[in-house]
């Protein structure tokens, strides 16, 4: 017999990882009486794998989620012991900030978030069903018996659901380290109709600080000045702790290879896939036998903590052999392993069978977000987490879904992949699969994506005035240079370009500002101090558009020769039944069922003819349905379309219904 | 996807009556609008008459102005008829005036395009478009197949691989340039880039031969004043289109009109006489019919066989590529002057031919000529190469080979990599319009402009 509860929530998120917590914080924020369920209040944000937030593509995630409200910028910018701008060599659409983390602070720091956040409650309890018919979604059972009513249901289980942990010979179930899996709830999402899959992931072994031998290894320190990753944090002033790097060796290479039928992975026991990107040691001497070391990242957990992070040994080998591989690295010859490296295959639902609002397509109200969907990293989850919160909130309000663009932040590149595309390892962010990243980059994610979080209430108005008020006085200091005109003589590279016969004397301003020698700085040396009157975000903000100029513009030429088929909306119930189409399109088509012709362009096996023989059956349908159909042949959220505020006016979209037809 | 304005003459081109210009798209009734006062708020579907101005307010021409607002037009957007008169002057004015104020010129089939796109077509056609677009993507795809053997694909295939792989490269730089990976140095980019584009200029050698097919040829007919030029001329397209006329000199411009020969369409041109006069008109003509020779694939050399060869005429034969002169002796009707041999060694050319413009005699060996030596030519370069692109893929890798030369551009300069993948990535693209791995609408424009679909 199955208790009620007497509280009842509108949103019941399942899970307190970095999915969970934006998840939650977003749809509480958005007023929505919330409940957080974990099984245990001591993980909430733990970081099982390594202790860093940010890095390439990662760190541009976070900046955006900041953009739209959530908290993880915040809770790293509080919490991190060693913030560096990664690829700082490459140009600044490629720059990431990443910082490492202490593990221990960050919980707490999130936990007292959680905590103080009005209408969100936390319990720590196992979920184990859901009550649910296919329009909607009833509740939650916690435990064996007490039904918690709700309306909306996110589901951010990480490695959880069904997790199998191996180490070496032997394999027991768990969720993470020290932790049980949760099975029941897999079992059910499964049997509401929800088709899964099986992925892999892996995790180095942890070692005593004070059982390493530090000087062998060199130094990697932080920033100088570290930059936050929030837009609202001023200044990070925390002590800053140094990471070090060490290398393998042929005997560390050697010891794996003399193990390799005691390992999981090459013994078949793990189905699982695994990550490319991320492969474990054995992976690595295994494939690029010739490379003669690997690179070894020794990262601190915490300020105050013991144990050092191996990055670059992921390993599910016997413990004897961790033991034996580690003492053959230089650093590590008398180190201790706190705890073993592990490998997890765990339960994901594959993303298809999800809307681009992270919603269910199968059982109408209950969402995913996070490694569920088929992804790795906590920046992706924590993408997706305040996405599904915000949608959850949203859809209980009755109010337009929220989706992102490609064109418009990572996050709309994440989900678009991971609703277009057939997701069978774990899905990192890269910066390469942002096709337009010059112009989706860190400095500029509060002026992509503020407007939204100050709309949906998450972030404060003013803060939307000031990213305003920034980009007007760039504007303005870019004509005043505009009208200046220099001397280049006493500019770095100018005697190059004297000797190859370049103009000397006087020339204009912006123009120098485009050489990719010269800096703002240099310039300013040249004119009376305050000319330009801009903080250094604007200075920066300057020349990044006058190094990008032209590229900026090409890009959103691109931009909008795409934007139309993103525009072209597929009604919910069209049907891909159509002789012409090709037969692998049909059967694409069906399993994914894209929400817009341009995710429809991007399924793979769908052929440019295809996407012309959609046009042409879109184009007849609206005719014959007119007035009817026309709410939902406008684009899935015109909401959140950015380029109405760039001069690509509506009429300029012939392909958009205007009117019924005649 | 089509959200530009385009213009195009609706009414077969040449001299007639009346002109339909048609101007459709989101910037119709605007560009008009600034061209005759009052379009902006005439009423849908109703004709008004009105005085069309060119940017300095001068009149083009009167015309019946009908606006038909979308979506109740032929193409579903804002459609502008102007009725105009008909004369080639007017008509070209209006174009030029039109896309002066942003519109582009349609291509072919690309109103009926926009009808289909839009909507406007009915089920039937709708389904029977969507068929020919699965056959037609067949019919390529056979042709892919057959040609997978040929050099073509391979060559195309081959740039492409180069261009993936460079790309990787360089983006594995960036997305793991913390990691212990080897970085790509822009010199190693460079070469790519410049091999590459060493591979494109051979495959667009190929293009020459197949866009004369389609375009057709230029055959340009030069020489001596009073030769007979513009006669022949009128011969070869069988009516009165020169004036001619014994004195000399008459032919002040160039004038060009289409012949077929056997189906193969020539583009003939008739130029002024060359002769040093003073006069400034004159040697203008002279001019624009030296810049005509210069560009024509065959040039019909002309000469009066009945006439002294003068010291310029010598000249005037040398300055033209020998390789596309045909040599043609006019007048044969009249005694000749020197023997053909003795006029071939005189100019240095290899072959000549007499015709009589006026009787008519030779004109049929004449075309012969025209088309053996031009098919040839084609003939010639295709066996060389044995691969033909056509305009479109030409395009494409035009598009390709200027995205390559930034890339070598950003490689000798900053080296900066998001740029270079930046132009890897479009040349990539430019190559999958080729090779059908990205998406276009390139099957689609080819439907509407081999297809006579719709109305």
């Amino acid at each position: 017999m199955t208790k009620r509860l007497d509280m009842d929530y509108e949103v019941i998120v399942i899970g307190a990882g970095h999915a969970g917590i934006e998840a939650a914080l977003a749809a509480s924020r958005m007023g929505h009486e919330t409940l957080l369920v974990t099984m245990s209040l001591e993980d909430v944000a733990r970081m099982p794998c390594n202790p860093a937030i940010g890095g390439l593509a990662k760190g541009q995630l976070v900046r955006e989620i900041d953009a739209l409200g959530g908290e993880m910028a915040l809770a790293i910018d509080e919490t991190g012991i060693q913030f560096r701008m990664l690829n700082k060599a490459k140009g600044p659409a490629v720059w990431s900030p990443r910082a490492q983390a202490d593990k221990q602070a960050y919980h707490r720091r999130m936990m007292a978030a959680l905590e103080d956040q009005e209408h969100l409650t936390l319990m720590e309890g196992e979920a184990t069903d859901i009550a649910a018919t296919d329009e909607a979604v009833k509740g939650v059972v916690i435990g064996d018996d007490t039904l918690i009513h709700c309306n909306k249901i996110i589901c951010c289980l990480g490695t959880f659901p069904n997790g199998v942990m191996h180490i070496g010979e032997e394999s027991f179930p768990g969720g993470r380290e020290g932790q049980p899996p949760s099975c029941r709830l897999a079992d059910r999402i499964a049997s509401l109709g929800i088709e899964r899959g099986r992925l892999k992931t892996g995790t180095p072994a942890r070692l005593a600080r004070e059982s390493i031998d530090f000087s062998r290894c060199e130094t990697q320190p932080g920033d100088d000045v570290p930059a936050p990753f929030s837009f609202r944090t001023r200044r990070i002033d925390r002590p800053q702790a140094p990471c070090h790097i060490t290398y393998t060796n042929e005997r560390t290479h050697a010891a794996i290879r003399e193990n390799l039928d005691r390992s999981p992975l090459f013994a078949g026991r793990i189905k699982g896939i695994g990550p490319r990107y991320c492969p474990s040691i054995e992976d690595k001497v295994v494939r690029f036998a010739d490379r003669e070391r690997h690179q070894i990242f020794l990262e601190p957990e915490g300020l105050e903590s013991e144990e050092i992070y191996v990055n670059g040994l992921s390993t599910s080998l016997p413990r004897d052999v961790q033991e034996r591989m580690i003492r053959t690295i230089p650093g590590l010859e008398e180190s201790r392993i706190v705890r073993y490296g592990y490998a997890i295959e765990y339960d994901y639902y594959p993303p298809h069978q999800i809307l681009p609002t992270l919603e269910s397509r199968v059982v109408r109200g209950l969402y995913f977000a996070g490694q569920v969907n088929g992804t790795s990293g906590y920046e992706e989850a924590a993408a997706q987490g305040i996405v599904a919160g915000i949608n959850a909130a949203l859809s209980l309000e009755g109010r337009p879904a929220f989706t992102l663009g490609r064109h418009q932040a990572y996050i709309g590149v994440l989900v678009d992949d991971l609703v277009t595309k057939e997701i069978d390892e774990p899905y990192r962010m890269f910066t390469s699969s942002a096709e337009h990243r010059l112009v989706l980059r860190q400095d500029n994610a509060d002026e992509r994506l503020f407007r939204y979080g100050v709309r949906y209430g998450l972030l404060p108005r003013d803060l939307w005035g000031g990213t305003i008020g920034r980009r007007k006085s760039v504007a303005r200091a870019r004509r005043t240079l505009e009208g200046l005109s220099l001397s280049a003589d006493t500019l770095p590279g100018s005697a190059d370009a004297a000797g190859k016969g370049a103009q000397r004397g006087k020339i204009g301003a912006m123009d120098l500002l485009k050489r990719p020698e010269v800096r703002l700085r240099d310039l300013e040396a040249q004119i009376p101090p305050g000319t330009l009157d801009l903080d250094d975000r604007g200075r920066g903000a300057l020349e990044i558009s006058a190094k990008y100029e032209g590229y900026i513009a090409r890009q959103r030429k691109f931009i909008e020769r795409m934007i139309d088929l993103e525009r072209m909306r597929i009604p919910e119930d069209f049907s891909y039944d159509i002789g012409a189409l090709s037969a692998e399109a049909r059967i694409k088509l069906a399993k994914f069922r894209p929400v817009t012709l341009g995710q429809a362009s991007r399924i793979s096996g769908v052929r440019s003819s295809d996407i012309s023989i959609l046009m042409i059956f879109l184009g007849r349908r609206r005719q014959e349905a007119g007035e009817r159909d026309r709410a939902a042949s406008e684009p899935l959220n015109s909401e959140t379309d950015a380029w109405r505020d760039r001069g690509v006016s509506r009429e300029t979209r012939p392909l958009r219904p205007r009117h019924g037809m005649s | 996807m089509d959200r530009d304005t385009i213009v195009a003459l609706g009414t077969p081109a040449g001299e007639s009556g009346i002109a339909v210009v048609r101007v459709s798209g989101p910037a119709a009734v605007d560009i008009v609008d600034r061209m005759a006062e009052g379009t902006r708020s005439a009423a849908s579907h109703a004709l008004v008459l009105r005085v069309l101005r060119d940017g300095t307010g001068a009149p083009i021409d009167e015309a019946l102005v009908a606006v038909m607002r979308a979506p109740a037009s032929y193409t579903g957007e804002d459609l502008v008829e102007l009725s105009c008169h008909g004369g080639m002057q007017v008509v070209s004015d209006l174009l030029e005036e039109i896309v002066a104020r942003g519109a582009r010129l349609a291509g072919r089939g690309e109103f009926t395009k926009r009808a289909f796109l839009n909507g406007k077509l009915d089920l039937a056609e709708a389904e029977a478009v969507a068929d020919l677009i699965a056959a037609e993507t067949k019919l390529q795809r056979r042709v892919a197949l057959e040609q997978l053997e040929g050099s073509l694909s391979r060559r195309v295939g081959e740039c492409e691989k180069a261009l993936l792989d460079e790309l990787a490269l360089v983006e594995v730089s960036i997305d793991f340039g913390e990691e212990d990976v080897p970085v790509r140095a822009a010199e190693e980019t460079r070469r790519t880039a410049r091999e590459t584009r060493e591979r494109i200029a051979r495959l667009l050698e190929s293009e020459l031969p197949g866009a004369r097919l389609r375009r057709g040829i230029r055959v340009t007919i030069v020489g001596p004043r009073n030769a007979g030029k513009s006669s022949l001329y009128n011969a070869l397209l069988g009516e009165e289109r020169a004036i001619v006329s014994p004195v000399p000199g008459t032919t002040r411009d160039r004038l060009c009109e289409r012949i077929h020969i056997d189906g193969f369409t020539c583009w003939l041109e008739d130029t002024a006489g060359i002769a040093e006069t003073g006069c400034e008109i004159e040697t203008r003509g002279i001019d624009l019919g030296r810049a005509a020779a210069g560009r024509a694939d065959l040039v019909l050399f002309t000469i009066d066989g009945s006439a002294e060869i003068d010291a310029g005429t010598v000249a005037e034969n040398r300055r033209i590529d020998g390789a596309k002169v045909l040599l043609v002796i006019n007048k044969s009707d009249l005694v000749a002057r020197l023997a053909a041999e003795d006029i071939i060694a005189k100019l240095g050319v290899s072959e000549a031919i007499s015709v009589s413009a006026l009787t008519g005699a030779g004109l049929e060996e004449l075309r012969r000529r025209i088309f053996s030596r031009t098919v040839e030519l084609d003939a010639g370069a295709l066996r060389r190469e044995r691969i033909a692109v056509s305009a479109r893929q030409a395009d494409a890798l035009r598009e390709a080979d200027a995205a390559l030369e930034r890339v070598e551009a950003i490689a000798g300069g900053s080296g900066a990599a998001e740029l270079m993948s930046f132009e890897l990535r479009a040349a990539a693209d430019a190559f999958g319009r080729i090779t059908g791995r990205s998406v276009s609408e390139d099957v689609l424009d080819a439907i509407f402009e081999k297809f006579c679909i719709g109305k």
